[in-house]
Order: C-alpha cells, then sequence, then structure tokens
C-alpha cells in the first residue's frame, strides 16, 4: 500500500468511499458564533433551507396559473393537497382542518428532506447529499414541535381537563397509584418514538444502502474476477434504492398520520 | 332478446375473475412488505421508547431522592407497561385503520 506515492491516497478515496457513516458528518459551511454557542451554517441546515424553499417554489409554480382545469404540475400539487387533507380528516374529523398548515408542512418538509437525501452527489457544499431526517435532534425536534402544540392546544381548548388522560376511566381509583404513572411514561414516550422512528429508518436504509455500495468499490478495487462478483452487490444496491424511495415517502406519510392522531387526542380528550 | 348464457360468456367470467383474483394478490403483495417492515419498526419504537422514558424516570429519580436502586427498578417496571400499553394502542389503531380500508376485501 505504501510503496508508491500516489498508492496511499488511493488507499485513503477507497476507505472514505466505503465508510458507511462518513455521509452523516456535518461541515459547518460558515461558522457563526454567538457568546461561545456555535451557531455555524452547516450543511444540515443549508438541505433543511433548500428543502423549505423547494417546497415553496415548486407550490408557487405549481399554483402560479391556477387554472379550472388543472396542468400537470397543478394537478400535482392539488393531489398533494387532497392527500394530506384527506388524512387529517379521516383520522381527526372536521374540526382537525385548523391543523392543515402544520401538518402538510410537516409532512413536504419531511418527505422534501427525505428525497433530497437520495441523492448520492449534489450541489451543495462538499458536493456530497446529505439527509437531515437521519439526525435524531432534527427529528426529535420535529417530534418536540407537534407534542407540544399537542400539548398546549389541548390544555387551551380543554383546561385541566386535558389530563384526564392520566386517569381512566372505570377504574377503581387504588389502581391510579399505577396507572397514572403508566399513562404518564406512555404520554412522554410519544414524541420519543415519532422521532426515533424517522431517524432510524432514515440512518438504517442510508447506511444499508452505502455498505452495500461499498462492497462494489472494495470489490471492483480487488479486480480480477473479484470484480466480476461486484455485480451482486451492485444489484443489491440497485434493489435497496428503490426500496429507499418508498421509505423515504412512507416515513414522511407515518409521521404525519401519528401527527394527525395525536392532535385528535388534543381535540377529543378521554378517548 | 336475453340470450341465455353461452359458452363464451360463462369463460369471459372465468378468465376476467383469474385476472382480477391474480391483480388483487399483487396488490395485496405489494401493499404488504412495506407496511409489514413499518409496522414492526412502529411497534418496536412504541415498546422500547415506553422502557426507555421509564428507566430514565427512575433513574432521575433516583438521582434526586436517593431511592437507588429503587426508583430505577420501579421505573423499569413501569416502562416495560407503558411500552405494552403503547404497542396494544398502537395495534389498535392499526387494525382501525386497516378495517375501514379494506372492507371491501373477502375475509
Amino acid at each position: 500500500m505504501i510503496e508508491a506515492a500516489g498508492q496511499p491516497v488511493e488507499g485513503l478515496d477507497v476507505a472514505d468511499a466505503t465508510n458507511p457513516i462518513k455521509q452523516f458528518e456535518i461541515h459547518p459551511v460558515f461558522n457563526f458564533d454567538l457568546n461561545g454557542i456555535d451557531l455555524s451554517f452547516t450543511n444540515s441546515s443549508y438541505f433543511m433551507v433548500l428543502s423549505a424553499v423547494l417546497v415553496t417554489g415548486l407550490l408557487w409554480m405549481a399554483m402560479g396559473r391556477a387554472a379550472l382545469v388543472p396542468g400537470r404540475a397543478q394537478s400535482v400539487a392539488e393531489m398533494l393537497y387532497e392527500f394530506v387533507a384527506g388524512m387529517i380528516r379521516s383520522t381527526t374529523g372536521n374540526e382537525g382542518l385548523r391543523f392543515f398548515p402544520l401538518v402538510f408542512t410537516l409532512f413536504t418538509f419531511i418527505l422534501m428532506g427525505n428525497m433530497l437525501g437520495m441523492f448520492p452527489y449534489f450541489p451543495a457544499p462538499g458536493f456530497h447529499g446529505f439527509t437531515f431526517t437521519s439526525h435524531i435532534i432534527v427529528t426529535f425536534a420535529l417530534a418536540m414541535i407537534v407534542i407540544l402544540t399537542v400539548m398546549g392546544f389541548g390544555i387551551y381548548k380543554h383546561g385541566l381537563k386535558f389530563f384526564s388522560f392520566l386517569f381512566p376511566a372505570g377504574v377503581p381509583w387504588p389502581l391510579y397509584v399505577l396507572l397514572t404513572p403508566i399513562e404518564l411514561i406512555s404520554f412522554i414516550s410519544r414524541p420519543i418514538t415519532l422521532g426515533v422512528r424517522l431517524f432510524a429508518n432514515m440512518l438504517a436504509g442510508h447506511i444499508l444502502l452505502k455498505v452495500f455500495a461499498g462492497f462494489v468499490v472494495m470489490l471492483g478495487a480487488a479486480g480480477g474476477g473479484l470484480a466480476i462478483a461486484g455485480i451482486l452487490p451492485f444489484a443489491m444496491a440497485v434493489a435497496l434504492t428503490s426500496l429507499e424511495f418508498l421509505v423515504a415517502f412512507l416515513q414522511a406519510y407515518v409521521f404525519a398520520v401519528l401527527t394527525c392522531i395525536y392532535l385528535n387526542d388534543a381535540l377529543h380528550p378521554g378517548h | 332478446m336475453p340470450k341465455p348464457p353461452s359458452e363464451d360468456d360463462t369463460d369471459f367470467e372465468r378468465r376476467l375473475n383469474a385476472k382480477l383474483a391474480a391483480r388483487r394478490a399483487e396488490d395485496a403483495k405489494r401493499n404488504a412488505s412495506p407496511n409489514g417492515w413499518a409496522l414492526g419498526m412502529r411497534y418496536g419504537t412504541e415498546f422500547a421508547a415506553g422502557v426507555l422514558v421509564g428507566a430514565a424516570l427512575g433513574y432521575g429519580a433516583d438521582r434526586l431522592f436517593g431511592w437507588s436502586p429503587f426508583g430505577i427498578l420501579a421505573g423499569v417496571l413501569l416502562g416495560f407497561a407503558a411500552g405494552t400499553l403503547n404497542v396494544v394502542r398502537a395495534a389498535a389503531e392499526v387494525n382501525a385503520g386497516q378495517s375501514g380500508e379494506s372492507s371491501d376485501k373477502p375475509q
């Protein structure tokens, strides 16, 4: 490996190219320091801004010439609207539609983030793709937005009655010693399940994809008959890519559906 | 004039039904495989989060009130119960969603 001058660099490149978790590294794009707090604009921030801009821009363009008989772009935008509205209606009823902006924003933001993460290379700083939903702090923050909205709205709408979920009805009162902590833990675990599920799916999928893609590079570097065997992990990587597109959509959908279910609890407590 | 069902008609019905059944089976398979993965993930995280939150609360109580080790013991047990409750609720939600969706399917 170290005999020729060019070799170590090449070896490093292969190691870099096959490192399955390098894709999750965060690099500052430009540094910003606020009294010792690192608030740098990172590649993660870049993709979040890009996701928000793309969703807004594409919808703007699609609805720019709103026609009675919709064109292609307008149909897609309307389908997206109907999809989210239908989801809210079926889980919370019509009164849940006041949360339409929240659910629609979350759904499109996560969906666009997941889909942007499917680009292996991207016109971004460092030229490599990044999936911001594969970082638990991002998904957890999104989950906290949902749960705090649910709690805030529930308390605003129902006052202390919102906390009746801690005391399930139809139970002899001594059991509350046991049931109230259980319900409390169950409630606190909600934002965690919401955040962890999105994060774990995106992380696991991208690592798996990169591991198989890495096998292709390794086998190709080995040369000879092994290079031909590289077709097998390549086929796997192709199959996994399509699966990942499905997961990218499905997880955005699951996040939005669970948001609706939790909002339903705030609208109708005691179910 | 109403024609009695000829050999041709029943043959058509039969072929149509066979095609429809094949199509439905394919659809069901396509719908089932991603749902299975998502479902497993859902139940898994629901349960794990319950236990983790219970353990964290118990550990916090230990640290705050010096109940060690009983805080974390009680916390893990309650967390286990909460995780089970989460899974049962998730299953109920999933079943409710499916019965509304697939009511037209024979079963």
